[in-house]
């Protein structure tokens, strides 16, 4: 059992006023310091590798992607935001997808699908801002989710770091 | 006539005066509020959001005037223009500044009425301000509402006791209860040779009951038992909308404005200027603002920092603390003054 010892009142305390002023002076010397707000959109969000927005599909520089088709981000997707259709390609890689659609209304940003990727093809991007008139507008297929790797750079360059440890040693 | 006239021009400059200090009190108090919790506060509407009020008021009028099937009409309707016309009516004693001129021998002093019963028209006005609250509260047929203006009724009468019994002690001191003769006092002369000869330092037990008081009597925090939005909604406007809703918040505001001035009037020399006795007029009328807008500031300040009382608290405080004191206050100086 415990047993909570109140601190006795001094009188001053008892009297309330003088607290009164303390607490007066505290919300006093608050007022002139610097808001800790931001001006949202005047003043941009500030965005570094960190920032989990949504996610993205990396694009090669010679305009192929990297995804394919594996299922793995989709299964590792806890909100079940990821629809992807597998086809095959002329590619060395031979499969890519043919439908892959990321329902944002369903997307938490969680990021599981970047860590589940084994082809280094999905990333969380810096992108957060996300508005629409329509349920389905906000259902973002293969084209909208398509950026280059270069637009990604920071991003891969920061999962590569902290996933250093187990992908030295993977086969691709 | 011309007399007439000058009284007319001066019931309509400060009607117009107190409504635009309502609006701006609002604007203050969503600045100070914001300030306080480091945040910027409304900043669209015009330079640094001054014309806040103004879009406030549009969107008041352009809402849907809405009576609840159930209440009692016309006292709903009645009972927010109550509430503003006790505020608004109350001010019309109090002296803003000295003497302006002269109209046919008839000196014209910055006040609506000099009446010389002051004070106790402030008190007798003001009080009917709680009719407002309360019909509000009962005609909007609302249990919250009705807890609310039941409890702001309570709360009201039981800190007006202490309230008059404060003024009363600074009019056995100032031996009147007109308001301008009572700054005139303390403009006069000073006490000990270095302060000004304000009824603070005479009284400074009847100040700090009349500030506490004036926060309980304006339904202010930490005494806002009327609206207390954690408890009751919203108290006894919960069911009031559009322009109604707006008036119930110009009579708050200009109730705390009228306080303030009060506070000043007694209590701080009103318009008078420390060692400047026969200050001009516009001086005096500057030194009544700055002092006014003090009083209004702490009204926001205490707000923006102290949590609400409990209600038994807060009656336990009015009749068993401040009521003592207060008549112990008067008692004291009806002693002083028969020695």
């Amino acid at each position: 059992m415990v047993i909570v010892k109140r601190k006795e009142l001094t009188l001053a305390e008892k009297l309330y006023l003088p607290e009164v002023v303390r607490g007066l002076r505290i919300t006093l010397a608050k007022m002139f310091k610097k808001p800790s707000t931001r001006q949202y959109p005047e003043e941009p969000l500030i965005k570094t590798e960190v920032t989990r927005g949504q996610p993205r599909l990396a694009v090669n520089e010679d305009d192929t992607i990297r995804c394919v088709s594996c299922g793995m981000c989709e299964i590792a997707c806890p909100a079940y935001a990821i629809t992807i259709d597998g086809g095959e390609t002329d590619r060395f890689i031979e499969r890519e997808p043919k439908r892959f659609d990321i329902d944002f209304l369903r997307c938490i940003l969680c990021g599981f699908c970047e860590e589940a990727c084994p082809k280094d093809a999905i990333f969380m991007s810096d992108e957060l801002e996300l508005a629409d008139t329509t349920r389905k507008g906000l259902i973002y297929n293969i084209d909208r989710l398509k950026r280059p790797v270069s637009a990604l750079k920071k991003r891969i360059d920061y999962v590569k770091k902290i996933n250093d440890r187990w992908r030295t040693s993977s086969s691709t | 006539m011309t007399v007439l006239l000058a009284s007319l021009i001066k019931v309509v400059v400060i009607f117009g005066a107190m409504m635009s200090a309502a609006g701006l009190a609002t604007l203050a108090e969503r600045k100070v509020s914001a300030w306080i919790q480091h945040r910027i506060g409304p900043n669209r509407v015009g330079p640094f959001g001054a014309l806040q009020p103004l879009a406030d008021g549009v969107k008041f009028i352009f809402k849907e005037e809405f009576v609840p099937e159930s209440a009692t009409r016309w006292l709903f309707i009645l009972a927010p223009a109550i509430s503003a016309m006790a505020a608004l009516m109350s001010v019309a004693v109090i002296p803003f500044g000295g003497l302006i001129g002269e109209i046919d021998g008839t000196p014209i002093y910055l006040s609506i009425a000099d009446l010389d019963i002051g004070a106790l028209w402030i008190v007798a006005i003001g009080g009917l301000g709680i009719y407002g609250v309360i019909l509000g509260g009962w005609a909007s047929n609302s249990k919250y509402s009705l807890f609310g203006g039941l409890r702001a009724s309570a709360q009201m009468i039981s800190y007006e006791l202490s309230l008059l019994l404060c003024i009363l002690a600074i009019a056995a001191m100032s031996d009147t209860l007109n308001l301008r003769d009572i700054v005139e006092l303390q403009n006069s002369n000073t006490l000990l040779g270095f302060l000004p000869a304000w009824n603070i330092f005479y009284q400074p037990l009847a100040f700090v009951l009349f500030v506490v008081c004036t926060f309980a009597e304006t339904n202010r925090h930490p005494f806002d038992f009327a609206e207390c939005e954690s408890e009751l909604v919203g108290g006894f406007h919960t069911e009031y909308s559009s322009m109604k809703f707006a008036l119930f918040f110009i009579g708050e505001y200009c109730a705390m404005i009228v306080m303030a001035c009060l506070t000043v009037t007694l209590f701080l020399g009103g318009y008078s200027v420390p060692f400047w006795e026969d200050a001009p007029w516009y001086i005096g009328l500057g030194a009544f603002v700055v002092k006014a807008a003090f009083f209004m500031f702490l009204f926001l300040w205490v707000r923006w920092s102290l949590p609400r009382f409990r209600y038994d608290q807060l009656m336990d405080l009015g009749w068993k603390v401040f009521l003592p004191l207060a008549l112990a206050n008067v008692l004291l100086t009806g002693l002083f003054i028969l020695l």
